[in-house]
């Protein structure tokens, strides 16, 4: 056992400094958000499509679709824009 | 229904889904990661050697903004999956038979039926406090003769449900039932 006091952690001074020569971390930016927005589309048809095809012709199949589009869109232009849409009120 | 075609004369009586604090609780999770960008730095903040970390999550910058986002995106989008599950697993009872719906996963689906007078025994359980006063329990549903046993956990007045089990069983196999 070491008889040092312990120290803070001190957080990495650059990411970027571990990537290969010649990608940018915008790169690896835009390859990040696409994969995320790319699973977020098929995770949405997949769901969208259990929703049509069992929910019995509920009424709430189409208010559960358009609130998961409307929240995910105002996301999702948070994320690329940092506007939120309508829930400006709501995040920083 | 498309899953199941209703016979001449059958009807739906009930549809049931689990107890909506059951759905809660399953909600709980995404709640609080969705909570957690916005409640690290003060929790950081309450421990001094950790502090220095409470400044990543002041989202002042394009690159910090887009990471909420992309967590409140996943962290959403789960919890619709969640309200998704929730919602396409039910228990339809008719007058003829109980169907179970169980939607475990997406693309893993299971529709069962079991004809009412080939119940044998219909148990319900409420366990602990919580559920005893919000009327959330289990029923089981065995049929006669083979090892067929249907059980729902988590939905609203099971006793309700059960006495409704019973009152559609047809009066000659009444006897058999042992109902709890």
């Amino acid at each position: 056992m070491s008889d040092q006091p312990l120290q803070p952690f001190s957080p990495p001074a650059s990411l970027t400094e571990l990537l290969p020569n010649g990608i940018s971390s915008g790169t690896v930016v835009e390859w990040i958000l696409f994969v995320v927005f790319a699973f977020w589309a098929i995770y949405t048809l997949v769901a969208i499509y259990h929703w049509l095809k069992y929910s019995h012709a509920s009424w709430v199949a189409f208010p559960a679709i358009a609130v998961h589009l409307f929240i995910s869109l105002a996301l999702i232009t948070y994320t690329l824009s940092g506007q939120a849409l309508f829930l400006a009120n709501y995040l920083p | 229904m498309k899953e199941f075609e209703l016979e001449p004369g059958e009807h739906v009586v009930k549809q049931v889904r689990k107890h909506w604090f059951v759905f809660l609780t399953e909600l709980l999770p995404y709640a609080i990661m969705a909570v957690l960008p916005f409640a690290a730095p003060k929790l950081l903040m309450l421990a001094p050697p950790m502090a220095i970390y409470a400044t990543f999550f002041d989202f002042t910058t394009p690159l910090a903004r887009a990471a909420l986002g992309v967590w409140l995106l996943i962290s959403w989008t789960s919890a619709w999956g969640t309200f998704t599950r929730y919602f396409l697993n039910a228990w339809v009872l008719t007058n003829e038979r109980i169907v179970t719906i169980k939607q475990r996963a997406f693309f893993r689906r299971e529709v069962a039926s079991l004809l009412l007078p080939r119940v044998q025994d219909v148990t319900t359980n409420v366990n602990g406090i919580l559920f005893s006063l919000l009327g959330i329990g289990n029923i089981k549903v065995q049929s006669a003769g083979a090892d067929v046993e249907f059980t729902m956990r988590g939905i609203p007045h099971p006793e309700q449900m059960r006495d409704l089990i019973l009152k559609y069983i047809p009066e000659g196999d009444s006897e058999k039932i042992t109902g709890v």
